[in-house]
């Protein structure tokens, strides 16, 4: 055996002991730069090629060749004998995968907006604009222009908060059909949410603040069944594909016919009973939800705006967003959508 | 209105389920708040007292024969001490079933009693409504009927909701038309024949003057020969049943009257109307009257009123005056039936405090025929009563006959999208009591005098859907032409709402009807907010007397209720006064409260953390940079607040609320506080992309000593300028002020980003650039480099 060969066999000697006793990869790779790395033990060997005569030197660089690959074939088994105990070190573990979660710091919207937008969509979908605007109107607005003169009976049940003579805090979103219509020619489809004020005694049915939510829509050949169809889903859309709607007539100035809108009660599935000979607390018993009001739109108020009745027709709504959170959410008392408690909004909050 | 429902069944014939009644009722308009059920009554018949002895054994005791028409009288003991001998009772059979008991036979003190003599609370009617004892009936009841079938007393009573358009309709034959016309059946109308005949005794002729226009119409009908008692059983247990309570034979005639038409009258005593004059006219300022409640009222000229020739008599169509009440010495009266124009008649009350049944309905304006349908029904009444009546006087204005609407009948499926026939429509309409008459290819409808509320083609088309039922409308969704409607304020508010939602804050609500107090203790606390808020005039009590001027004050109030750390936002309408008019704007408000940190004074990390989540919201909202610049503005810390700008319009306020008002409201925790104002935000903009260089950047940081007024943003911005644009970023990234550095100076460190388009940067430009800066600050601010 030449002294090279000597020496190549000693290396790979070494090497194998050192790596086989290498305990982890770090180490290992230690162990790769000692032999193999630019400095390392076979580099030394390697140069002493040099000193070899000129016929030895292919023989002696395809040894040292060999060798190496011989000590990279053990390292890379080394390796993956380390990185199987690794794994298996590390598989082994387990942790309680039921421990609580670490909860994220989340915002969320208020039931009462997300009433409203989810109302929204559905209506945009249906092509109708969303419109906002203020809460401080004048009279003309919320009563003169909808058909309810200065001594009619109707202006008592809006029992408002008024500001000057002639301005109030809206007792309801009307004011918004008007001022749309006033400002664009039909076809009008509009859905107007916000916040409305009537002078009611709080208690758990009444707030004097709370929201409104009003649809209108003035086209040609508009009628009553367009005003079903479009409510009908909207309550699909809120509380599922199985609610029903039901109208009842009923009177408001600014409509003829007029009627009164009512869903399944979404707790007892519209029976009127919860369990055995027990009255359902959401609806008194009725098995319905009672949503607001709706009809046809006056032809008095579509002649204020200036459109002709025998030409163009339609339809409107308005629904209290805090009476529908009561049925959608199974609130008990109607006075928590303002508290806004951060356990109220965190039980209410959807992700979707 | 409580309607029993034997009493519609009067003048129309219903099924026997008392819920489809009412349900019925609702879904032609008239919501049933409630059904009140009877209890189950049977075995009391009529009777009556053919011989009463004491009883043999007992003092107390009576013991009467009653004949209740079979063979044999009952014998019946009794400790009831209002019986006499032939008077009409209701006996309760052995084996009835009262209420609370059942009949069974018993001996009393040795003697077989075969029955009950019984009370009107026996028959479950308010006791404290009717006699004590024994309850009395009319002697013209045949003997042996079954009492519950004769008044009536097993069929539910409905609590009904009327419109305010349907004064017809809060009367029993009212609603029993509608139901006549909804189950398609007839409806027996009473007779309104009035049986007044002939000339009163000279001199008692009423003489009715009316002075107002708002009196259209009134009937005065004298009658003699009155004798005031109990009246008939019959009347009483409806009334009663009504939730009327029975006083007289009189007052129950009128009300009686008023419940079955829905004609409000009032009885005078005749003898007490000097020259059988009255006078309708508007009360004279402070004139008094003492009402039929013995209330000693003033009046002023809002309140018509039916006055005697020097004084007030009653306040027209809400109550009447004790002067000329009915007493038992009565023994003539005049009858009033009028018409009076609502809205007066609502004023009149409102002013006076005071609502009866009457005012209820007059204030809804009746029809001025009503009150001679309502005069001729007292008098039917009257005159069974054995009182004369004479005829009636008409004072007022002709009976106008309604105006015939012409619509065809196509437009009823123009309205309602249902295919209606027009025989249908017709038979319809005419069950309301409308005349329908063909005018050419469309109708002629003219609505009966009691249907005011029917003016126009859509009222009928409303009544014939309402007798079709809602129900059979189709429910079809409308396609809608498109329209340039925008939806931008609304989008702009969600945008909003979702951003800061994203940001990890809670929407809430608080109130836009606040007290004074918030803004008292503010200023207690040496802070004036220097706004005039809007002042409701109205208010329901003084926490709400005020228009919130910021949502400052109801944030600050939320946070201070719940002593965690807690991030909340709230958009909403705040209003202002300039000058005589309401300014009101959009308003986003988002703020949070936090654990307290020992950071040292000149730094604060929540309000950069304001500050961010401000900047992020507003980048996400209008596509723009925001700046904020140092600002002490009211209700927030001096040294800890700013001005949000946007293109260079104030846009909000940022930062730490002030330690004053924080204790002020017993907020215990730092507060931070963001408000803008949502209606000067920019419409927003589109980001434009810009490649990246393609040669690498490089940076360097510098340690500069500056004095501690100078600000972060401005040694930036005179290092970007002085750089120019081979500078790409310069960030201010640490402060440290310490015992190292003297008191004024702080030390802060800068990076500063170095890249360009066409080529690499060598360390030499980099160099190059930092002793450029060096110099930039050191002339502007006297900065040093720190070592």
């Amino acid at each position: 055996m030449t002294e090279l060969a000597e020496q190549l066999t000693d290396l790979k000697r070494r090497l194998i002991a050192a790596a086989d006793a290498a305990p982890d990869e770090p180490a290992l790779e230690n162990v790769r730069i000692a032999y193999l790395g630019r400095n390392g033990e076979v580099t030394k060997v390697r140069r002493t090629i040099g000193s070899l005569p000129q016929n030895e030197r292919p023989n002696a660089g395809k040894e040292i060749n060999d060798a190496v690959d011989a000590m990279e074939s053990h390292l890379g088994e080394a390796v993956a004998r380390l990185q199987a105990r690794r794994f298996d070190a590390e598989l082994a573990t387990a942790i309680d995968v039921t421990f609580p979660a670490i909860a994220p710091v989340t915002g969320s919207i208020h039931p009462v907006r997300r009433i409203i937008d989810d109302s929204a969509a559905y209506f945009a979908r249906h092509g109708f604009a969303i419109v906002v605007g203020p809460e401080a109107e004048p009279d003309y607005y919320n009563f003169d222009a909808l058909n309810i003169p200065a001594d009619h009976p109707t202006r008592e049940s809006f029992d408002s908060f008024w500001l000057t003579d002639s301005v109030l805090l809206r007792p309801h979103t009307s004011p918004m059909q008007v001022r749309t219509m006033q400002q664009h020619r039909p076809p009008v489809a509009i859905f107007a949410p916000g916040r409305c004020f009537r002078r009611d005694a709080v208690d758990a049915r009444h707030l004097f603040q709370f929201h409104q939510m009003e649809g209108l829509l003035v086209a040609r050949d508009i009628h009553f069944g367009h005003l079903k169809g479009m409510l009908a889903g909207l309550c699909q859309e809120l509380f599922g594909p199985e609610q029903r709607v039901r109208f009842r007539p009923s009177f408001f100035p600014f409509t003829e016919p007029s009627a009164e809108v009512d869903t399944t009660c979404p707790k007892c599935k519209g029976s009127g009973m919860l369990a055995e000979a027990t009255s359902c607390n959401m609806c008194g018993g009725s098995g319905w939800i009672e949503l607001g009001g709706s009809g046809m739109v006056h032809p008095n108020v579509l002649r204020e705006v200036g459109y002709d009745p025998a030409e163009y027709s339609g339809w409107a709504f308005g629904f209290g967003v805090e009476r529908l959170g009561l049925a959608r959410y199974q609130v008990d008392d109607i006075r928590r959508f303002i508290a806004s408690e951060p356990d109220f909004l965190e039980q209410l909050c959807e992700f979707r | 209105m409580r309607v029993p429902i034997s009493w519609l069944r009067e003048f129309v014939a219903l099924p026997a389920d008392d819920d489809a009644i009412a349900d019925r009722l609702a879904m032609l308009g008239f919501p049933v708040d409630a059904v009140e059920r009877r209890p189950a009554i049977s075995g009391v018949v009529t009777g009556r007292i053919a011989a009463l002895e004491r009883h043999p054994n007992a003092d107390r005791l009576q013991v009467a024969q009653v004949d209740v028409g079979a063979e044999q009288p009952l014998t019946i003991a009794t400790a009831a001490t209002n019986v006499a001998t032939g008077q009409t009772i209701a006996v309760a059979t052995i084996g009835a079933q009262l209420p609370e008991m059942v009949i069974e036979p018993r001996t009393m003190r040795g003697i077989a009693s075969q029955g009950m003599m019984i009370s009107a609370e026996e028959l479950a009617l308010p006791a404290e409504w009717f006699e004590d004892g024994i309850m009395q009936m009319d002697e013209s009841l045949a003997l042996g009927r079954d009492v519950v079938q004769v008044f009536g007393l097993d069929t539910a009573v409905l609590e009904v909701e009327i419109t305010a358009n349907r004064p017809d309709a809060m009367s029993v034959l009212g609603l029993a038309r509608e139901l006549a016309a909804s189950y398609d059946v007839p409806l027996r109308v009473p007779s309104f024949e009035n049986p007044g005949r002939g000339d009163e005794p000279p001199g008692t002729e009423p003489h009715v003057t009316i002075e107002s226009e708002d009196c259209r119409r009134f009937v005065a009908q004298r009658f003699d020969g009155v004798r005031v008692g109990t009246a008939p059983a019959w009347m009483r247990v409806r009334l009663a049943l009504a939730g009327q309570r029975p006083i007289n034979n009189l007052v129950d005639v009128s009300n009686y009257v008023m419940l079955e038409t829905g004609q409000p009258l009032h009885f005078y005593d005749a003898a007490a109307i000097a020259d059988s004059h009255l006078i309708v006219r508007s009360a004279r300022e402070g004139e008094p009257l003492v009402t039929l409640d013995g209330v000693e009222r003033t009046l002023d000229p809002r309140a018509l009123v039916i006055a005697g020739k020097d004084r007030i008599l009653g306040v027209a169509g809400v109550m009447g005056g004790v002067e000329t009440e009915v007493t038992a010495q009565t023994t003539a009266i005049v009858l009033e039936s009028a018409n009076f124009h609502g809205p007066r008649v609502r004023r009149t009350a409102n002013a006076l405090g005071i609502r009866t049944e009457a005012s209820a309905r007059h204030e809804k304006s009746l029809a001025p025929a009503l009150a001679d349908a309502g005069a001729a029904r007292a008098a039917q009444l009257l005159r069974d009563l054995g009182a004369t009546a004479y005829q009636a006087r008409i004072a007022g204005d002709a009976l106008v006959a309604p105006v015939p609407i012409v619509f065809e009948a196509g437009d009823v499926e123009r309205v309602l999208g249902l295919v209606i026939p027009r025989d249908r429509i017709e038979h319809h309409l005419a069950a309301l009591g409308c005349g329908v008459a063909a005018q050419g290819d469309a109708l002629a409808v003219t609505p009966p005098v009691w249907r005011r509320d029917l003016i126009i083609a859509a009222d009928l088309i409303e009544e014939v859907a309402r007798i079709e039922g809602y129900d059979a409308i189709p429910a079809i969704v409308p396609s809608v032409a498109a329209h340039e409607i925008s939806s931008e304020a609304y989008a702009l508010e969600n945008r909003i709402a979702r951003a800061l939602c994203a940001l990890g804050y809670r929407e809430i609500l608080t109130h836009s009807l606040q007290g004074a107090s918030f803004v008292q203790r503010a200023q207690r606390a040496g802070i004036e907010f220097g706004t005039a808020p809007i002042e409701v005039r109205n208010p329901l009590s003084e926490e709400q007397r005020y228009l919130r001027f910021s949502l400052l004050p109801g944030i600050v109030e939320y946070l201070a209720a719940r002593d965690v750390p807690i991030r909340v936002f709230e958009l909403g309408e705040i209003f202002a006064a300039d000058g005589a008019s309401i300014v009101e704007s959009s308003a986003a408000a988002f703020a949070f409260t936090v654990e307290r940190d020992d950071e040292p004074p000149w730094r604060d990390l929540h309000f950069l953390r304001l500050k961010g989540d401000c900047e992020t919201l507003l980048r996400e909202v209008t596509g723009r940079a925001v700046e904020v610049s140092a600002d002490a503005l009211p209700g927030l810390h001096p040294g800890k607040s700013a001005r949000v700008i946007i293109d260079g319009r104030k846009a909000g306020i940022i930062g730490a609320l002030h330690p004053r008002l924080a204790q002020a409201n017993d907020l215990g925790r730092d507060a931070y506080i963001c408000l803008l104002d949502v209606g000067v935000l920019p419409p927003a903009q589109t980001p434009h992309y810009v490649p990246p260089s393609k040669f690498p950047s490089t940076y360097r940081d510098v340690a500069l000593v500056v004095g501690v007024d100078v600000a972060a943003r401005d040694l930036e911005r005179a290092i970007a300028v002085a750089l120019g644009p081979v500078c790409t970023l310069v960030r201010v990234f640490d402060e440290f002020r310490g015992a190292q550095l003297d008191q004024d100076r702080k030390s802060v460190a800068v990076r500063v980003t170095l890249q360009r388009f066409d080529a690499t940067i060598t360390d030499q430009e980099a160099d190059a650039a930092v002793a450029k800066l060096l110099d930039a600050v050191r002339e502007r601010f006297g900065a040093s480099l720190r070592t």
